[in-house]
């Protein structure tokens, strides 16, 4: 990809049709796991294999949200009060349902717009007001992918720069680099 | 009404005077006793982070940028102060843009 650029009050740029295609699938894996647990998916089409999973969640206290196993969960939905449970569960209780619906409404907004490059065919055309969802959520899809790769702090992210060939850790790498790629220059082009 | 009724004759005395007297020498100016922390991480880009304290909080790009080399450097910065309320909205809106942040009393740090 090039770097993103401002051309009357839209920021472009073109993407293959193979970026188009991770970018969008990355995105639609962020929101499919913030969508866990959410109770439309126990609507009339749900799958029966869910019923356990739904009679388990049925036994979690719902005035007492847990801290998600998840890790990329985790990590999007971190404790606000670290050293208060209580609070921390009250806090989550209040947020955490707005907070995933925010991550799918912005990442909605995204895919829309990859959509309308047809595989890369016409140049990304991202509209003003739209910037901020786009940085969300290609923050959103970088935590995502750095957890994965067990990035936690400046010396394990320095050491995924190192990898030997043949590595199966490098494929995500590049990905990884690509995605901050597309996040710096989108904020140097606003 | 009844209540307003009852009241009449009973020799209620307005208070004006009687305040004044009793207001405190010093007023004491209330406390912002609760502070948004915003953590370090290897993930989140600097420039992102500094665009966030600006577009969210309406910092200064100056102002911005220090807060951003402080959790750069030290590791964590208060990037803002209030109620307890107020702090968990910010908590919240940091999380939104995925900054880890939690929320402290202020004396507590």
């Amino acid at each position: 990809m090039k770097k993103f650029s401002r051309r009357r009050g839209f920021i472009t740029t073109e993407l293959s049709g193979y970026e188009v295609e991770l970018l969008s699938s990355l995105i639609n894996q962020l929101v499919e796991l913030v969508s866990e647990g959410e109770p439309e998916k126990y609507g009339s089409d749900a799958d029966p294999e869910d019923f356990e999973q739904f009679v388990r969640e049925l036994e979690v206290d719902p005035d007492q949200p847990e801290e998600p196993s998840d890790p990329v969960l985790k990590r999007l939905f971190p404790s606000a009060y670290p050293g208060d449970a209580a609070a921390a569960s009250d806090f989550r209780r209040f947020t955490e349902r707005g907070l995933r619906a925010k991550k799918i409404t912005d990442a909605t907004t995204v895919l829309q717009r990859l959509a309308e490059t047809e595989q890369g065919a016409h140049p990304l055309r991202i509209p003003a007001e739209e910037t901020e969802a786009w940085l969300r959520t290609l923050t959103s899809v970088r935590l995502a992918v750095a957890t994965r790769l067990g990035i936690a702090d400046a010396e394990t992210a320095e050491a995924l720069s190192d990898l030997p060939d043949g590595d199966p850790r490098n494929f995500m790498v590049s990905v990884y680099d690509w995605l901050g790629f597309a996040e710096e220059t989108l904020i140097s082009a606003l | 009404m009844v209540f307003m009724a009852e009241s009449e004759g009973v020799g209620i005395v307005p208070a004006g005077g009687t305040a004044v007297a009793e207001r405190p020498a010093e007023i004491t100016v209330p406390q912002t006793p609760w502070v948004t922390i915003v953590w370090d991480d290897p993930v989140n880009l600097m420039s992102y982070v500094t665009h966030v304290f600006q577009t969210y909080f309406g910092y200064s790009k100056t102002k911005a940028h220090k807060l951003m080399m402080q959790v750069h450097t030290e590791g964590k910065a208060t990037v803002s102060s209030g109620t307890r309320e107020e702090m968990e909205r910010d908590v919240a809106a940091m999380q939104e843009y995925g900054l880890w942040a939690t929320l402290d009393k202020a004396d507590e740090l």
